[in-house]
């Protein structure tokens, strides 16, 4: 075959992206390499020369990785999508401030946004490092070096290893086949599929770049643990990796927290929390991290726990892995809801956990024995020895969510090696995890109260012991008081919440009691304080929100004895104006507005009090957000109502198919039959129908009446412009003793027809105009027969008994279809015409002279039926032509009705209210708060220390 | 360490202890026949019955949505979820039904779709037709 010659391809950012992916790799090779011998020349004449090469190949290392993030971004802002991922990603429709989303939508843009973050991070290092650069930098080269290998692109025989970000859509092995790609011009017949709409709002925009942010910095404490175990020195490891450990924790837990209000607050679950494997297992090295921080602190003040230290720090980074692994496997299949799709890098992503974790054990164990180990055991009532149980607890409750959320790892390694077996799942994934972290959450809350009361290396117990037991007793007490009160709030229904409710109200109480008595408001004690107490707050709000979270949508006259037990109903269907009551409140669905792609529903919600006034008043727009072409709903988006105390969380599942979708809103227009009806002014017609109801088949009859002809018609949807021939036919429908009212449109712009109907709900019936409706009230001009008259001012002439009065020249006339312009010259002329009845009306043609030519714009008396032309103009006599013509109006307009066009003005609603949510937010905010605050203490310290 | 060394031994007893309580959260899927037998909550894998009825009429009920699923091994069975008609149902592949069976319907109290991924078998999206000249 011959070699094609594509046209309107753009190959620069392919090309220049390409190279720089693997010369960025092979750089990060050279650098881990470099960086390696420098660790082995320490101390040595060559080190500074291998540092110094090490430093180079990692700079450019991160140059290449800005490089190819800007070359796939050019790509997507010129929407170049002959390239795979500008394709797969990017649309005409998207708008600029979602290329950010649109980059990192995708696996390989995440890839990128990860190693941008690890090359920040390492740069820091490679400035501010000193002796740790070196080692940690040649580890966290190898991290790069094997994300590096996710995007080359390169095959190997049959092996692929890495998918291109820059790969073009002619490359794709499968595709290449396609007709499509035998045109030279094939670029200008694609277009994109751009953004998921579900991910086009802000949370796409902060929360993958936090949460990888997060994940890039569980590199750091993981890489100075390699380091600290290859280098033998544990202690100064030990000093130094804190502060990245704790930078570390409050990022990873920031990027969870917004998962988790994204999840809130845009989808429509109804929570933050679903115990989704992606969302376990970004939580599980967290929890780990944390755990490793608790032993980091006991490594610092008392020189125990350095080896689980180690450990913890190594197997953060392994779990951030694992879940990587996890999510872009495709591994959980059904289990999860967002999953990425695969790629085919199954093997390169074990591979990439096989090495760490090797590398890890074989350098741990050769190294253990070097591994500072006090030689007593701690004291029994030592702050170490309960800080170090409750890191236990942490990683036991990581290892519970990993073992849970693994199973469709186990599912599928049991299959490889016994094919046919069975999978397993968790029936009820909520409960279970819930069933199991509560006790976690009991034992955390306890401990890390009254372990605050204990003091590191206790050797005198007996003296402190008094004081530690009087702390304990007033937190309990405390704490029973608080777990009383919130008991007044939140409802519980088995005895295990009291408990973990006394366990958060612990944590509070105590943590709070510590820091008056013990820290006195030391900062550096503040910090864990703000953190645990947050621990107990969360507590307290998942107890509130979960426990109590109560659905307002409610209609008992629809559910009565229906359904039982979890089946409770959750919707209700509210019709546009029309308020319902549901659990106390009246619900209105006042009006929908369309902004860009989204249309938002305004409801309104009001608590009416004893004498009705209104004690409770708050409205919501809650939306459905349409797909980028327009068609057809993708996604609802919720509304919140924010009390401090509770939210009301309100939320459409569905509306109308008719509404949701264009396609069966035209399909259901092509079914609708329409029927004529002949209506004379003034004249009402009967309308007879047959309904089918439950008592029956039913007689109904509606009076129909023509009221009038509007020749500026008002519709909704439509919006007049000039030289629009626009009517309006009112129309009133009266039923029983209600009348109802109406105003189809139908208009003619630049020759075609453009129709307005009207639905109305109340009757079930659409009403709609047709060209003879309009052809009755404006004569169409070929079927005049004009009559030239020449004319002074005064002159006057009788036509079928009507005497028409020329009474001179209007020069500021106006026509409703003449829009002024400079230059031109208009004039109207007068007509008086009174009939034989003796009544008058009035006319004023207009003539026009515009850039040399005549112009003349019609008028009509429509009572009868006369048509006036002013064409021409003789100065010098001072007279003028005029065509006249006159045509009976027919008095009848006929309208097309159909009577089987059901409502659509209606949403369904879903309302939930969350007490308490608040809580959760506060506490979290605050664990990763006394975090962050942690960090800045130690970094301050080490730099005074260093000073 | 002796101490610590008893804590772990304790810990991994109870991690034992409730991992084996937690093999009783785990279940294989099920399938309709084997609901029908126990009569007790199953999970089930199956997929939407495309050419059976599919039944969503909020002006009835909002709550009420059914459907056709056929299970691993072939039967089909109406489905009953209490809820409103998730969006995109059609185009599901495959379904996770949580629920039981009553009478000859199986009463869903959770649902769980895998919908095609955006890009799997997905055609180009070609403008015009000349493309295939």
């Amino acid at each position: 075959m011959n070699e094609i010659q594509y046209i309107g391809e753009h190959l620069l950012p392919g090309i220049l992206g390409n190279f720089f992916i693997k010369f960025g790799f092979v750089a990060s090779l050279l650098a881990a390499l470099s960086y390696f011998f420098a660790v082995k020349k320490q101390n040595q004449p060559d080190f500074e020369s291998w540092r110094k090469i090490g430093r180079l190949s990692f700079l450019l290392h991160g140059i290449s990785v800005f490089i190819v993030i800007g070359a796939i971004f050019y790509a997507m802002m010129n929407k170049y999508y002959e390239y795979q991922y500008v394709w797969a990603h990017v649309s005409e429709e998207l708008p600029l401030k979602y290329i950010l989303s649109a980059f990192w939508e995708g696996q390989e843009g995440s890839f990128l946004l990860w190693m941008f973050w690890h090359v920040i991070l390492g740069v820091i290092i490679l400035l501010k490092g000193k002796q740790w650069e070196a080692p940690v930098l040649a580890v966290l080269a190898i991290i790069q070096a094997f994300i590096f290998s996710m995007i080359l692109g390169i095959y190997i025989g049959d092996f692929k290893l890495g998918s291109s970000p820059l790969l073009l859509l002619r490359e794709i092995p499968d595709w290449m086949e396609l007709p499509l790609f035998n045109n030279a011009d094939y670029v200008s017949l694609i277009k994109g599929n751009g953004l998921n709409p579900l991910l086009q709002n802000y949370w796409m925009t902060i929360h993958p770049p936090t949460l990888f942010l997060g994940f890039a910095s569980t590199s750091i404490p993981f890489c100075y643990a390699i380091a600290g175990l290859w280098t033998g020195q544990h202690k100064e490891m030990a000093k130094t990796v804190l502060s990245w450990a704790l930078f570390s924790g409050a990022i990873l837990g920031t990027g969870i927290l917004m998962g988790g209000v994204w999840a809130y607050e845009a989808l429509t679950f109804g929570g933050y929390w679903a115990w989704d494997p992606v969302e376990n297992m970004s939580l599980v090295p967290w929890i780990v991290l944390v755990a490793g921080i608790h032993t980091n602190l006991i490594a610092k003040s008392t020189n125990y726990s350095y080896k689980t230290t180690y450990i913890f720090y190594i197997l953060t980074f392994l779990l951030i892995l694992y879940s990587t692994f996890l999510t872009r496997s495709g591994v959980l299949g059904e289990s999860s809801v967002h999953a990425f799709t695969e790629m085919g890098l199954e093997w390169q992503l074990v591979s990439f956990i096989g090495f760490f974790l090797l590398l890890s054990i074989i350098l741990y164990f050769s190294k253990q024995k070097s591994i500072p180990v006090p030689k007593d055991e701690e004291a029994t009532p030592s702050k170490e020895f309960w800080m170090f149980i409750g890191s236990l607890v942490l990683l036991f409750s990581a290892a519970m969510i990993t073992a849970s959320t693994s199973l469709p790892v186990y599912n599928k390694i049991m299959d490889f090696f016994n094919p046919g077996f069975e999978g397993l799942t968790i029936t009820e994934p909520i409960e279970h995890f819930n069933k199991y972290q509560l006790w976690i959450g009991v034992f955390i809350g306890l401990i890390s109260g009254s372990t605050q009361f204990l003091r590191y290396k206790e050797f005198n117990w007996k003296g402190h012991s008094k004081k530690f037991i009087n702390h304990l007793i007033i937190s309990a007490v405390g704490a029973l008081i608080l777990t009383i009160l919130c008991s007044l709030w939140i409802e519980f229904v088995a005895w295990q919440y009291w408990l973990l409710l006394f366990a958060g109200s612990f944590a509070i109480v105590s943590n709070l009691d510590y820091l008056i008595s013990f820290a006195k408001g030391n900062l550096k004690q503040a910090a864990s304080v703000i953190s645990h107490v947050g621990f107990g707050i969360m507590i307290l709000g998942v107890m509130a929100s979960g426990l109590n979270k109560q659905h307002i949508s409610t209609n008992p006259a629809v559910q009565a004895g229906l359904l039982e037990g979890e089946m409770l109903e959750k919707n209700v269907m509210l019709f546009k104006g029309m308020p319902m009551f549901m659990s106390g409140y009246e619900v209105t669905y006042q009006r929908d507005t369309f902004i860009n792609k989204e249309r938002y529903f305004n409801v309104n919600y009001k608590k009416l009090g004893k004498e009705g006034e209104i004690t409770e008043e708050f409205n919501v727009t809650p939306s459905a957000l349409y797909d980028n072409k327009g068609m057809k709903v993708a996604a609802y988006n919720p509304s919140t109502k924010h009390y401090l105390h509770k939210d009301i969380f309100t939320h459409i599942p569905t509306i109308p198919l008719r509404e949701a979708d264009v396609m069966e809103a035209q399909k259901f227009e092509d079914t609708l039959t329409y029927e004529r009806y002949d209506l004379i002014i003034d004249k009402p017609l009967e309308i007879k129908d047959t309904l089918q109801s439950r008592l029956g088949p039913q007689l109904v009859s509606t009076k129909t009446t023509l009221i009038g002809i509007n020749k500026n018609p008002e519709h909704p949807d439509y919006e007049p412009q000039k030289g629009d021939l626009a009517i309006g036919v009112k129309l009133a429908f009266q039923k029983e003793d209600t009348t109802f009212y109406a105003e189809p449109v139908m208009v003619i712009r630049d020759q075609l027809l453009y129709n307005y109907p009207v639905q109305m709900n109340d009757l079930s019936m659409k009403v709609r105009l047709t060209e003879e409706a309009i052809n009755a009230v404006y004569t169409p001009e070929e079927t005049l027969d004009y009559q030239s008259f020449i004319l002074k001012n005064g002159d006057f002439i009788f036509l079928n008994g009507n005497r028409i009065e020329f009474k001179g020249f209007d020069k500021n006339a106006k026509h409703p279809n003449y829009q002024k312009e400079e230059e031109d010259i208009a004039i109207g002329s007068i007509f008086e015409v009174s009939n034989e009845a003796g009544q008058r009306f009035n006319a004023t043609p207009l003539y026009l002279i515009r850039g040399r030519s005549p112009f003349n714009f019609k008028d009509e008396i429509y009572e009868l039926g006369l048509h006036f032309r002013f064409v021409s103009i003789d100065p010098n006599t001072e007279s003028i032509e005029v065509m006249i013509a006159q045509k009976e109006k027919t008095k009848v307009i006929p309208i097309d009705l159909s009577k089987r066009s059901f409502r659509t003005d209606y949403i369904i609603l879903e309302t939930i209210v969350f007490p308490g949510i608040n809580l959760v937010w506060l506490g979290s905010i605050m664990m990763m708060l006394g975090l962050g605050i942690g960090m800045y203490i130690r970094r301050k310290q080490n730099k005074v220390m260093a000073a | 360490m002796k101490k610590i060394h008893l804590v772990a031994i304790v810990m991994i007893a109870v991690a034992i202890g409730l991992l084996t309580t937690a093999s009783g959260d785990m279940s294989t899927y099920s399938n309709f026949s084997e609901a029908i037998e126990s009569g007790e909550k199953v999970k089930i894998a199956g997929q939407l019955a495309k050419d059976k009825e599919m039944y969503y009429d909020p002006e009835v009920d909002p709550n009420y949505f059914s459907f056709y699923v056929e299970d691993a091994e072939g039967l089909q069975k109406k489905v009953v979820l209490n809820a409103a008609k998730p969006q995109d149902f059609e185009l599901s592949e495959q379904i996770v039904l949580t629920g039981m069976m009553k009478g000859e319907e199986f009463m869903a109290s959770d649902m769980l779709m895998k919908c095609p991924s955006k890009y799997k078998d997905e055609e180009i999206y070609v403008k015009s037709q000349e493309g295939s000249l």
